[in-house]
This record gives structure tokens, sequence and C-alpha cells, in this order.
């Protein structure tokens, strides 16, 4: 209770003091981004599944949404739920025979369907506008409040993002949620103890799925316009990278992550060239350091000091 | 949990098994095996490695279909059925290797046996109703209640994967336990044990006993095997060599040359 309260007063109080549209845009992006990270998160590091398409789902709730408003002049608002049922129907399609796969074989599965979206994006020209992509997506509004500019997509993301780590935190505090963990623990033993696993599977896949999608919507209907790079393989990657760096079935790690690979970049830029090696660079690091993500890595690292501080004789545990 | 203590049923088989085969390839791993199981014994299962004993566990609890034969369990065809539903009608199992949930609690570890006897879903879980706080509630006392009858009540709150080997065994016990099944299929459970702790294991498969749940017990340790067991099944290559009491077993001929490898 404490925490979330502690949580709210910084997205208002973020709200209030950045004013600057360009650094509100920002900030905007880091919650579309956790919102990815999240939902890949319950799959991958809370189930231990991997997926490296999870970009694709981010795509099909973008292009979904933009072309239904776009082209049949629907209300974004009245999109939104057709978007997420239709990308939860494709995610159930994908999962049903892909989740039969495990490991490296169930990442080369993802991959190859991450890589078959981004090529109908790029290739179905006549629907999608191929390589430009889709222009004049009408934006977001509520009465008098557009949620194009300012604050106010901002407001809207960070909510938004507050409600999924309700949602998330529920989850994974409940049966389903230590089903889902002991699944990543121990695939024969969940399947000994009768958690029907490959019904878990394909639930929690449809989860991260259709959380994915709800960040493709508010991507598109932000930005206005949407072209297929933003849903390709390296996103995929990207993705996977947040929840790796910010920290496995960690519900804070997925924001950390997302919020570090969205600033990195930018903070970067002043290495021009050099931007990409020093950036592979950190990631290597932190790795290497911080294996448990940074998450868990910062509180380990907390916790060394208070200890130290308290004994300093004492060095190992009995 | 229900109690069918053998005085309150006579005869009855909790479960048969009528000539089951299965080959792997070319290696006949059982072959025309049939036994059944009293409501409330102990029956042991024991025989040289490669026997059969693990491909039997794995046909009961329907991770093979075998390939002729019928298991029954309580008047009903099981074999082929998923796992989860055979869980769900009242069989549960341990490893050979302790498999846990390393990076759950001892408590964890325990609810996530209670699974099958539990029903909050991902909608529930999200809205948390009041029944499924209630539910909750109950799986947690008895998650607690369970972890005390097999001695670990204290490490409800350690990781499973921090716990000594021998105390793993146990909580594997109780996880297993958590599903309330009527038969429960142990693994080699000694194995790994020290003579206390093997010991401690005796006195805790009695008392398992004794709420009314019939035991399969594959095990090496004969010692613990002949003292517990109300009857034990010799598997030799796949086939059943002999079966009867600790004491009939003991003395025959075929069984002691089987082992001794004088056949």
């Amino acid at each position: 209770m404490y925490k979330r309260l502690v949580f709210i007063a910084v997205i208002v109080l973020t709200g209030q003091v950045v004013s600057n549209p360009y650094d509100l845009q920002l900030l905007t992006f880091i919650g579309i981004n956790t919102l990815l990270a999240l939902g890949l998160n319950m799959v991958m590091g809370y189930a231990g599944q991997i997926s490296l398409g999870h970009a694709a789902f981010f795509g099909l709730g973008a292009y979904t949404s933009s072309l239904l408003t776009i082209h049949l002049d629907w209300s974004p608002w009245l999109a939104l739920p057709f978007t997420l049922v239709f990308v939860g129907i494709v995610a159930f399609l994908v999962a049903l025979p892909m989740l039969r796969l495990s490991g490296y074989y169930l990442g080369m599965g993802t991959l190859a369907f991450g890589m078959i979206v981004f090529f109908i994006f790029l290739q179905w020209r006549s629907l999608t506008g191929g390589d430009s992509g889709l222009i004049g997506i009408p934006p977001l509004t509520l009465g008098p409040i557009s949620f194009e500019f300012g604050a106010a997509p901002f407001y809207l993301v960070w909510g938004i993002v507050f409600l999924s780590f309700i949602v998330c935190e529920r989850l994974i505090d409940s049966r389903i949620g230590r089903a889902l963990r002991s699944l990543h623990d121990s695939e024969r033993a969940s399947a000994a103890v009768g958690i029907n696993t490959s019904r878990l599977k394909v639930q929690v896949f449809v989860f991260g799925g259709v959380l994915a999608a709800l960040a493709g919507f508010l991507y598109a209907h932000m930005v206005t316009f949407i072209s297929p790079q933003t849903f390709d393989f390296l996103m995929s990657v990207k993705i996977v990278t947040m929840v790796v760096i910010g920290g496995m079935a960690s519900v804070w790690g997925s924001l950390f992550g997302a919020a570090l690979l969205t600033l990195l970049p930018e903070w970067l830029h002043v290495f021009a060239e050099y931007e990409m090696i020093i950036y592979g660079l950190i990631l290597v690091v932190i790795m290497i350091f911080l294996p448990q993500g940074l998450t868990r890595g910062l509180l380990d690292i907390y916790e060394h000091f208070k200890s130290r501080r308290k004994t300093l004789p004492k060095s190992h545990e009995g | 949990m229900s109690i069918s203590s053998p005085e309150e049923k006579p005869f009855q088989k909790v479960m048969k098994v009528e000539g089951v085969s299965k080959a792997f390839g070319g290696i006949q791993a059982l072959q025309d095996v049939s036994f059944q199981i009293e409501a409330g014994h102990i029956h042991a299962v024991i025989g040289p490695n490669g026997a059969g004993k693990t491909t039997l566990f794995n046909i009961i609890m329907g991770a093979y279909a075998p390939d002729s034969g019928r298991v029954i369990y309580k008047e009903k065809e099981i074999q082929g059925r998923k796992v989860h539903e055979i869980v769900s009608m009242g069989i549960s199992r341990t490893f050979q290797n302790v498999e846990l949930f390393g990076s759950l609690t001892a408590l964890e570890n325990v609810l996530v046996g209670r699974h099958v006897r539990t029903r909050c879903g991902f909608l529930s879980a999200v809205a948390r109703w009041p029944w499924v706080k209630e539910e909750e509630k109950a799986a947690r006392e008895k998650a607690l209640e369970i972890l005390d009858f097999v001695g670990l009540k204290k490490t409800g709150h350690s990781r499973s994967v921090d716990l000594p080997f021998g105390w793993q065994r146990f909580l594997e016990i109780a996880r297993a336990l958590a599903s309330e099944p009527q038969l429960m299929l142990l693994d080699e459970p000694a194995s790994g044990l020290n003579a206390v702790e093997t010991q401690q294991l005796g006195e805790l498969l009695i008392h398992i006993k004794e709420r009314g749940v019939t035991i399969l017990l594959v095990e090496h340790d004969m010692s613990l095997t002949m003292a517990i067991s109300n009857e034990i099944l010799v598997l030799h290559q796949g086939r059943r060599l002999a079966e009867g009491s600790p004491r009939e077993i003991q003395d025959n001929e075929t069984v002691i040359s089987a082992y001794l490898g004088k056949v």
C-alpha cells in the first residue's frame, strides 16, 4: 500500500515538475516500454518461457487500432477493446503450437513469429502502407482533453502502468503466480503436482500479448504515425534486454529496465558514432556485475553495506 | 483427508494394474505386469536397476501411455489420461531425484501442491473476490499443518533450495500430500538420506498410512522396505518375478538368486 502511494506521488510530482514537452514524451515512452517489459516479464521472468517476438504483439496492437480508426472511422475508444481481443486471439493461436516447444526452440519459434508479423507490416502495402507506414492516426481524446501532447498522455500512460502493476502484483501473489513460478523452476514437477502446464503457458502468453497490444494502442494514438521499423526484431530484443537488465521475475525490474533502455540512447548521443559501443558496454558490465538484474543487484549492494555497518568483523554466514 | 482404513472397506483394491507392457525402441521396459494395491497398505516395488520400476510409475502417473494393458484406479481406467487429471483424481508422486521448486519457499512449495484442490484463476486472482481470500487463507492453514506433519514447521519461509537435502526429501513428500491423495507414489524416498533420516522417513510413512493414504513405494533400502511394507512386488527385467509379504519375499529362492545375479 505504502509503495503504491509513493508511486502515485512520484507520477503526479513528475507530471507537475517536468514541463519540457520533449522530456514529457520521453517519460511517456518509458511508461509504454514498461508495459511491454511487464508483459514479457510475466512470460519470461515468472513463467520461464522465452519469447523473442514480443514486439509483434506491440505492432499488432498499434496497427489493428490504427487501421480501425483510419479506415473505418472508429473512435479509438471503440477500437481499443476490439484490438485487445483480436491480439489476444492471435496470441492464443500462436501459443497453442508454439508453447509445446521449450528452451532454444521456443526462442527460435517466437523469433520466427516476430519476423513474419514484421514482414506482413512491411509487405502488405495496400493495408499497412508498407515501408512508409500509416499516418493520420487520430489522437485519443476525452471531452476537451487531447492525449497527444503535454502532460495528458503522460498521466494516461502512467495511470495505466500503475493499474498494470497492481494487476501483475495480484497475479503473482496468488495461486496462479505460484503456479507460474513453479513452471519456471521445474516444468516436470509442476505437471506432477497437477498443474495443467500447457494451458497455463498459453494463458500467460496471451496475457503478455494483450498487455503489449495495449502498449501498441497507446503508442499509435500518441505518436499518430507508425511504421514497421518500430516493431522489428531489434525491438523484441530490446524488450528482452529490459526484462533481463531490470531483473527477471521482478515487477519493479520491468520499470527500471524500461527506463534505462529508453534513457541510455538519449544520454549517449554525446558520444555520437560511439553510441552503440558504449551502449553495449554498459549492458555487458551490468550483466557481469549484476547478473540478477539492476533491481536485485542494487538491493544486494544496499543490504551488503547496511549489514557491514552493523557488524564489521562478520563477513560470512554460518 | 479422507480416511478409508482397511477395517472399514475390507478387500478394497485402490489400484489394479492389468497386463501392462511398455517398450522403448527394442527394449522391453515392462512385460505383462499385473498387480493390485490394497487400500491403506504400503505396497513396495523392488528390483535391480533397469527392472522397470520408474517406467511403471510414469505409466501410472500418465507420463507414458502403456503399449497394452490397463491401469484401474478406484474402478476407473486411467491409463493415457493427462497427469493433472490423475492428480486431481487423488494420486500424487515424488521423484527419485528431488524435484522441488527451488526459488519458492518451503511453504510455497506445499501451496503449489494444493493446486488441484484450489480453483482461483487469472481473473479471480486479479479481482481478489472474497472467496479467493478465503481459499488462500484455508490453503495456507492446510499447508502449514502439512509442514508440521512432516516435521518442517519452522522452515516454512526458507527457500527450498537452501534446505539440507534430507529436509528437501521431506518437503517433497509434504508437497505430494498437499493434493490430498488417496494413493502416493514414492520413488526411492530414502536415497541420499542418512541412517537417522531414514528412520524418520520410515516413521513418517507409517503416519501417512495411518491417515488412510495408500503408498506405492519404490525403494532400494531393503531394511526400510522390509520393515514397513505390507506387500512387496519384485520386478526383474520388466517382468513380475514374485509378490508377497516381506517374509515371503525374503525367503523366495528366485528373488535371492536374481538379486545375487545367479538366475
